[in-house]
């Protein structure tokens, strides 16, 4: 089972790479975002610090949303999706491994550039730190809360902004508590709480949203 | 398991889509060793029906029974039993040939070693293709490359929609083949298809749309 795992894991991850526009493309929206900032409040330094850690969590947050709704698009249209749902192993397990392929392609890349964004607006090193262990521990929890919305969605036709509309309000908490963590550090006070509650967000969501999507996935086909 | 005593009951299945019905008061009785031919014009549901076989929708109306036991309360069970090849192929567009039969083998725990993907690769007369991505390959090689899940998948019912679609008429001998060795070795066969397909002569035959038509 698990060599099943690392194979689902190993092709979806080549099957992104190959295609590049699919994993660059939100890394590109997620910078020019950030960007947008400064030229939208000028170059007012203690401004932009401020709003730094929201600005670039927003940002993460919108960049997830806009892939992560490709999901199991693809895989319905190319009928790859019959066979998951078919296949003689858990479906809760090979949506796992979805979504597994899903961070490291979409959300990791989004993490390593966040240090240069994070410099751009003038970032404190202690910030750089919780800026970079915030997003590691989010992340994860957006590509999950996210792969429920998609499997919901594959039944419909041209749901167009349906998908974030639903998944935002379930992003709050990460967004809260990940710009938390940042201003948290900003102040000189300890983050280790704001990061306790976001790795009991992420290990919550782990817990459910493999089994959700891969009922949500079930109902999807059935129409 | 013994194949021999293997039964697919279809029981007065109904099935409409958007207040249009598609089919009703459809029954058929498949024992081992026996093919059941779903015919019928475009739209007139046979893919839907395949679908309804498969356990990936459920009807309207009536009762799929897998051994005298619906598949609705054995659904795992009986999904391991079979193998479904719709009407899209399932191929990954982004990968090459040789490593869709590898995620394909290893989605149906039948995982292969490189050796004997090259193998298959050479029944089906694909070698030359092995590093090609699928996205590159031919209506027909696609086909072939699905049909591929036959040879190393051990379930007992195949359910194939349009299966000869695009095929030449060596692929055509080739799936004729490999289904009559299927049904000898006491397997099941369902099959969607325009045109007749002479395999065997335990044959069933269901029209779709005659009624609606």
């Amino acid at each position: 089972m698990l060599s099943a795992m690392v194979t689902v894991i190993r092709h979806e991850i080549r099957m992104t790479l190959r295609q590049a526009f699919s994993w660059l493309t939100p890394v590109l929206f997620f910078v020019i975002v950030v960007c947008m900032f400064p030229l939208a409040l000028g170059p007012d330094q203690s401004l932009l610090n401020k709003a730094g850690p929201g600005i670039i969590w927003i940002a993460a947050l919108l960049a997830i949303l806009l892939s992560i709704g490709n999901l199991f698009r693809v895989d319905a249209e190319e009928g790859f999706l019959d066979t998951l749902l078919l296949s003689p192993y858990p479906l809760t397990l090979l949506v796992f491994c979805k979504i597994i392929s899903h961070w490291l392609t979409h959300c990791l890349p989004l993490i390593l550039i966040s240090p240069v964004l994070g410099f751009l607006l003038h970032f404190t090193p202690q910030e750089e730190y919780a800026l970079i262990l915030s997003l590691l521990l989010g992340t994860p929890v957006l590509s999950l809360l996210g792969a429920i919305g998609a499997a919901l969605m594959i039944g419909l036709r041209n749901h167009g902004l349906l998908l974030p509309v639903l998944i935002m309000p379930l992003y709050i908490p990460v967004l809260i508590f990940g710009v938390g963590t940042i201003m948290a550090a900003s102040q000189h006070q300890p983050i280790n709480g704001y990061l306790a509650i976001m790795g009991a967000l992420m290990l919550l969501s782990l817990a459910f949203s493999p089994l959700l999507t891969g009922v949500a996935l079930r109902i999807g086909v059935n129409q | 398991m013994d194949k021999r005593t293997l039964t697919l009951t279809m029981d007065n299945l109904a099935f409409e889509r958007n207040d249009r019905p598609l089919f009703s008061q459809l029954h058929c009785h498949l024992d081992a060793g026996e093919m059941l031919q779903v015919r019928g014009a475009n739209g007139s549901g046979k893919s839907t029906l395949l679908r309804i076989l498969a356990g990936l929708l459920e009807p309207q109306q009536g009762i799929i029974s897998w051994n005298g036991k619906s598949i609705l309360k054995q659904r795992d069970l009986y999904q391991q039993q079979l193998q479904y090849i719709g009407h899209q192929s399932g191929i990954k567009n982004y990968l090459t040939v040789h490593e869709n039969i590898k995620l394909h083998s290893a989605l149906s725990a039948n995982s292969l070693n490189a050796n004997q993907i090259d193998t298959i690769l050479q029944k089906i007369n694909l070698s030359h293709l092995r590093h090609t991505q699928a996205l590159h390959l031919s209506a027909g090689q696609l086909r072939r490359l699905s049909l591929t899940r036959l040879l190393f998948n051990s379930a007992p019912l195949w359910i194939l929609d349009e299966p000869a679609t695009a095929l030449d008429s060596d692929g055509q001998q080739f799936l004729t083949t490999l289904l009559q060795q299927h049904l000898t070795n006491g397997g099941m066969a369902v099959l969607a298809t325009h045109q007749q397909l002479t395999v065997t002569e335990n044959m069933k035959n269901i029209f779709l749309g005659g009624q609606h038509a």
